[in-house]
């Protein structure tokens, strides 16, 4: 090729560098490749509160990182104070391992935003949860573990929704843990056997501090 | 084939690496374009010309960004971490490659 005078080859060739192609595999499992920092803390947070509107509605407790259960009414601030906790309690120490072994000048509203958006699943969680069926399922079992009168009779609707849930949840669970290791992984830009080793210490951890702080919370009421 | 392979399979690529040994390779003439004059000698490729068209168009966005991983971020669709990933390894490849310059 002939290369005009006074022009450079990359000035020629010239081509943007190739715009990401979005694919819908891609939005479901590593949604942060394309989203990150405000956008997704602003999303995160509504998804937050979403989720625990929801939980408030159907008694659904997220009282734990990882915790779904349904227990007793609560006001709408517990379930939007359990959501914070639980979210908090793993993006604070995700962010302290980036701090220590990341290479890479990392942003803390990326590790802040990416920790909230990757707790969608549960907003999921909260939908199933919703049938009054789940309910009656947890009186059942509470009447006795309580070895008190047995609530309603249980039926095969009841017992089908609630097995739905449950699988539902754990589902959701394991993909949650998915987006939250690949959001820690990106944010931080950390990779391999440190970055795995150093997130399952952080989960475990957040479960700690969750439950811990969430403790400290409902003695308070 | 994105359009951006196919404008490069259009575009002669400035080869770095040796096809047959895998060593680096170094140019040994320059041509002018106007009266042919020839320039022979030894000289060592710029550190940017060992890496694959893709990473330098991204360093020559980069600085049409005037150095701004959020502009870049936006004009990519991408993630700021994303980008600023993607700078990092670019920038280890350079030093690896200015290592290996330094140890040869």
């Amino acid at each position: 090729m002939k290369i005009p005078k006074g022009k450079l080859m990359t000035q020629i060739a010239a081509p943007v560098t190739a715009v990401s192609h979005r694919s819908l595999t891609q939005w479901l499992f590593n949604p942060f490749r394309f989203i990150a920092g405000f956008k997704a803390l602003l999303l995160g947070l509504i998804i937050i509160a979403l989720t625990s509107l929801l939980g408030s509605l159907s008694n659904t407790h997220f009282d734990g990182t990882l915790d779904v259960h349904t227990g007793a009414p609560a006001p709408l601030w517990l379930f939007l104070a359990e959501g914070l906790i639980n979210w908090l309690s793993l993006a604070l120490p995700l962010y302290f391992f980036g701090l220590i072994l990341s290479r890479s000048s990392l942003r803390f509203i990326d590790v802040l935003g990416t920790q909230a958006l990757a707790r969608w699943p549960y907003l999921l969680t909260a939908l199933v949860m919703m049938p009054p069926s789940n309910k009656r399922i947890a009186q059942y079992f509470m009447s006795l573990a309580m070895q008190s009168a047995a609530a309603d009779p249980l039926n095969y609707l009841d017992m089908t929704v609630f097995i739905f849930a449950i699988l539902v949840s754990v589902l959701m669970m394991v993909w949650m843990v998915a987006l939250m290791y690949r959001a820690y992984s990106l944010c931080c830009n950390i990779k391999g056997l440190k970055a795995v080793i150093t997130f399952v210490i952080s989960l475990i951890g957040a479960e700690a501090i969750s439950k811990l702080a969430l403790f400290a919370v409902f003695t308070r009421i | 084939m994105t359009d951006f392979l196919k404008q490069q399979k259009h575009t002669k690529v400035l080869p770095s690496v040796c096809p047959a040994c895998g060593d680096g390779l170094n140019v040994k003439s320059l041509i002018c374009q106007n009266c042919q004059t020839e320039v022979q000698g030894r000289y060592d490729l710029p550190p940017l010309a060992g890496l694959s068209p893709d990473d330098q168009q991204f360093i020559l966005d980069f600085i049409k960004a005037s150095g701004s991983l959020k502009e870049m971020a936006s004009l990519l669709g991408l993630s700021y971490p994303t980008v600023r990933n993607r700078l990092d390894e670019i920038i280890e490849r350079i030093k690896l490659a200015q290592q290996q310059n330094e140890n040869t």
